[in-house]
């Protein structure tokens, strides 16, 4: 191919620099530089950020209070612009990437998925360091007119941050949602509707002074520490969960996409033990993980959902990187897809938890609780009850996965019946006692199908027989589907051993 | 003998009901520019996704160069470049600047980028339109620009998805000498075309696909031999062209006879001898027969005697 030298593209300082960082990010920048929108967009917000000044400082009382409504302002501004314009941008720029075939054309390229949704990150992040860069002489002179102390300055400002990360994974992985065209116009109503509401809400917190308020009191507050870190996590694992969704969506079909979300399950309850033991007194431990693990049960039934739908054999592509070593490849049989170790893993889950109970609910409880009464022995029951509901309609929507084709649409066509057939656990029985009976005040064994009551009832402790009956069904059901299991396992035994087959062979 | 580039290997994909691809097998060598035909609906598009590595197949499986798209998507995506037949460039970026995303993209760093930018730019025939938007390029020079980015990692097969639709003839001409360039450096070309004559002067061999099943595959030469039992004849008089058409259709060894206006086209499935007595029959039946003689079967020819047209 031909040299052509006279072309202006110089490797000057630009060039070597960005060398260095994302090339979606380099490309956004290079783009809005030279876009209108992003330039009327940033003149705007500087146009709301004098206009918010100049409205605060005309009403003129003491320093103090001008400064903190001029921080209110300021950060009311911010608000819809992090919350709702960052991410937006996100989700449309996304979408017409989708919609083009572009991204098609990026992921024949060698960027991974995960690079995608980073440098959209990126993309975002600059621009969220733009908007504050607007908003700083506000902010700034709000502290100077000593209204806001430093640390409230910067406690808002980090989480303005993580919200906004949040705020645009969720707008990344909902423009994803646009890979199936079905789901454009509800990805697309989700998206304007939750960020329109959220953005709302937050401008109307922050503008009300709660908010300022509040960070004061939290900020003086013993709690700061286990609140911060608290609030923090949560966003961060969002974030993860979100990044690993829009993954999910940019992968080969083929390519593993089960993996990241199992290890994630995983180290979700591990992160929270660890929040607990480093945050948390030993006075409240005990009920600190009992609430936990109750937490750790719906996240479980939401994974699992998704875990024990999934195609069940190993793709040729995972399969032919199953570890060789038979040992390695036994452990990570519960990790790699496949509706049977799906439910391997969801075991596997039942069983740290269970370990967590052993370790913290074995040790002797005060002789009255934090509220007088069993309060963590309440939440383990409500657990170990939701886990055993968990194996039992998993087992039914196996039944029913294994009479639905084995595709993608069979996968979703699981998703969406498995909710169904809860619902209709729930209503049947209410059915029958508002049509038969003429009443629905109390639990009755018909009710045994409705996981919630049933849940409520095992929690308060009133029925002991209810509670060992859901726990038997539940065992049963999961011992019944062994077999798939172990099928699972071997499958994964059976590729690994093809590996090493083949290196002899080579 | 060495790996085929391309192996298609018992390839099937339905969507819904319909069968897009059904026991697709065929194979590509190396340094050829295969033609990829069929009627709308055929499975062209699908059979070049899943080689691409965008789609995945109900059963069977793909190789490039070995690597099969199913096991080592990764490995087959280095080596191949896939022009779709939709192209949106990214709005805000003039055409080295679209080149050098794309570039970075590939894992291009440094002077190795730079260099790799102009030198395709300039293959492509984009030296003067560097500091152009690249959504104002016409349709010639965008595709141009696809084609271009597709080049960018220096892949050893290009899936070319009807890259002349919606050309000029002009930039038809010059995007089919463009190719003829890129096969003449040793890179293996899959394209797909309805424009039939092109495809018959770009391409070494050709694939027929119709109703996602393979109808005939080799080179344009074998296709030729193949049909030649059926040869296809031309003649043209003056005078009545419904006289010619009351001749032909009661000769012997004489089918498909098309007449328009005065020139007809038949296929005779006689030797030279008989095709001789035609002629004769024909002087002495009366007809101005001013023309007559075999029309080579062109790639038009090939495909119409192969296909019934049929789509799904």
């Amino acid at each position: 191919m031909s040299d052509a030298t006279t072309m202006p593209l110089g490797l000057g300082l630009w060039g070597r620099l960005s060398d260095r960082l994302n090339p979606i990010l380099v490309r956004e920048l290079q783009q809005a530089v030279k876009g209108r929108v992003f330039l009327v967009t940033v003149l705007l917000a500087l146009l709301a950020e004098v206009v918010v000044a100049v409205t605060v400082t005309s009403e003129w009382r003491n320093t103090a209070s001008i400064g903190r409504n001029a921080f209110s302002a300021g950060l009311a501004t911010l608000a819809p612009l992090l919350l709702f314009v960052v991410p937006m941008q996100a989700y449309l720029a996304m979408t017409s990437e989708l919609k083009g075939g572009v991204i098609e054309q990026l992921l024949l390229s060698e960027l991974r998925p995960l690079r995608i949704v980073e440098g959209k990150l990126a993309a975002a992040m600059v621009q969220f360091v733009l908007y504050l860069a607007v908003a700083a002489p506000l902010l700034t002179t709000s502290y100077v007119l000593r209204g806001v102390d430093l640390p409230t300055i910067l406690f808002c400002l980090c989480f303005a941050m993580v919200f906004c990360v949040a705020a645009t994974t969720f707008a990344i992985a909902a423009a994803l949602q646009g890979t199936f065209p079905a789901m454009r116009p509800v990805a697309m109503l989700g998206m304007a509707f939750g960020l329109g509401v959220g953005s709302l809400s937050m401008v109307g917190y922050i503008g009300s002074g709660e908010c300022l308020r509040d960070v004061g009191w939290l900020l003086r507050s013993p709690d700061f520490w286990p609140m911060t870190t608290a609030m923090v996590l949560a966003c961060l694992l969002g974030i993860v969960l979100l990044a690993l969704v829009a993954q999910a969506f940019l992968a080969h079909a083929f390519e593993n996409r089960s993996t990241g979300f199992r290890v994630f399950l995983l180290a979700v309850p591990l992160v929270l033990l660890g929040w607990i033991l480093v945050m948390q007194g030993t006075s409240i431990r005990r009920e600190a993980v009992a609430v936990g693990a109750m937490q750790m049960a719906v996240l479980a039934a939401v994974f699992l959902l998704f875990m024990v739908t999934e195609l069940r054999d190993l793709s040729p592509r995972v399969r032919a990187h199953v570890p060789r070593h038979p040992l390695l490849a036994l452990l990570v049989a519960p990790l790699l897809p496949g509706r049977d170790r799906g439910l391997l893993c969801g075991v596997l889950y039942a069983l740290l938890i269970g370990c967590l109970g052993a370790l913290f609910y074995s040790s002797p409880p005060p002789s009255t609780g934090m509220l007088g009464w069993d309060f963590a022995g309440a939440f383990w029951r409500a657990t170990w009850v939701a886990f055993a509901y968990m194996f039992f309609f998993y087992g039914l929507v196996r039944a029913l996965r294994s009479r639905l084709p084995e595709t993608l649409g069979g996968n979703h066509a699981a998703r969406f019946l498995a909710p169904l057939l809860v619902l209709l656990g729930i209503v049947l029985p209410l059915l029958f006692d508002g049509l038969v009976r003429g009443r629905v005040d109390d639990w009755h064994v018909g009710h045994l199908l409705n996981p919630f009551w049933t849940i409520g009832i095992a929690a308060e402790g009133r029925r002991d027989d209810v509670r060992t009956l859901v726990l038997l069904v539940g065992g049963l059901v999961l011992l019944l589907q062994a077999p798939a299991m172990v099928r699972g396992i071997r499958e994964v035994l059976a590729a690994s051993a093809a590996r090493r087959r083949g290196s002899k062979a080579a | 003998m060495s790996v085929p580039i391309l192996e298609v290997d018992q390839l099937c994909r339905s969507y819904g009901k319909v069968r897009a691809v059904a026991d697709l097998s065929f194979a590509m060598q190396r340094g050829q520019i295969t033609g990829f035909v069929g009627p709308n609906g055929a499975g062209k598009t699908t059979t070049m996704r899943i080689a691409a590595t965008l789609d995945i197949p109900d059963s069977g499986d793909v190789r490039i160069d070995g690597v099969s798209v199913l096991v080592e998507p990764r490995r087959a995506r280095q080596r191949i470049g896939y022009m779709s037949d939709q192209f949106h460039p990214y709005p805000n970026l003039d055409v080295m600047e679209y080149l050098d995303f794309f570039a970075r993209a590939q894992g291009l760093r440094g002077h190795r980028r730079l260099q790799t930018v102009r030198s395709v730019a300039g293959f492509c025939g984009l030296d003067t339109f560097t500091d152009r938007p690249a959504t104002g390029l016409s349709k010639g020079m965008g595709q141009r620009l696809h084609l271009a980015k597709t080049l960018l990692h220096d892949p050893q097969l290009l899936i070319l998805d009807e890259p002349a639709a919606g050309l000029d003839p002009r930039a038809r001409i010059e995007f089919r000498a463009l190719l003829k360039e890129l096969a003449a450096t040793g890179k293996s070309i899959l394209i797909s075309s309805h424009i039939l004559p092109e495809l018959g002067e770009t391409c070494d061999s050709v694939v027929v696909l119709e109703k996602g099943r393979r109808i005939v595959a080799g080179t344009i030469a074998e296709m030729q031999r193949s049909v030649a039992g059926q040869q296809s004849v031309q003649m043209r008089v003056l005078g009545d062209g419904d006289a010619l058409l009351r001749f032909l259709i009661v000769q012997p060894e004489v089918a498909d006879v098309a007449v328009d206006d005065r020139r007809a086209r038949f296929a005779f499935a006689g030797d030279d001898e008989g095709l001789a007595q035609l002629l004769a029959r024909a002087i002495a039946a009366g007809l101005a027969v001013v023309e007559f003689g075999r029309a080579e079967a062109d790639l038009e020819a090939i495909f119409l005697s192969t296909t019934k047209g049929n789509l799904q």
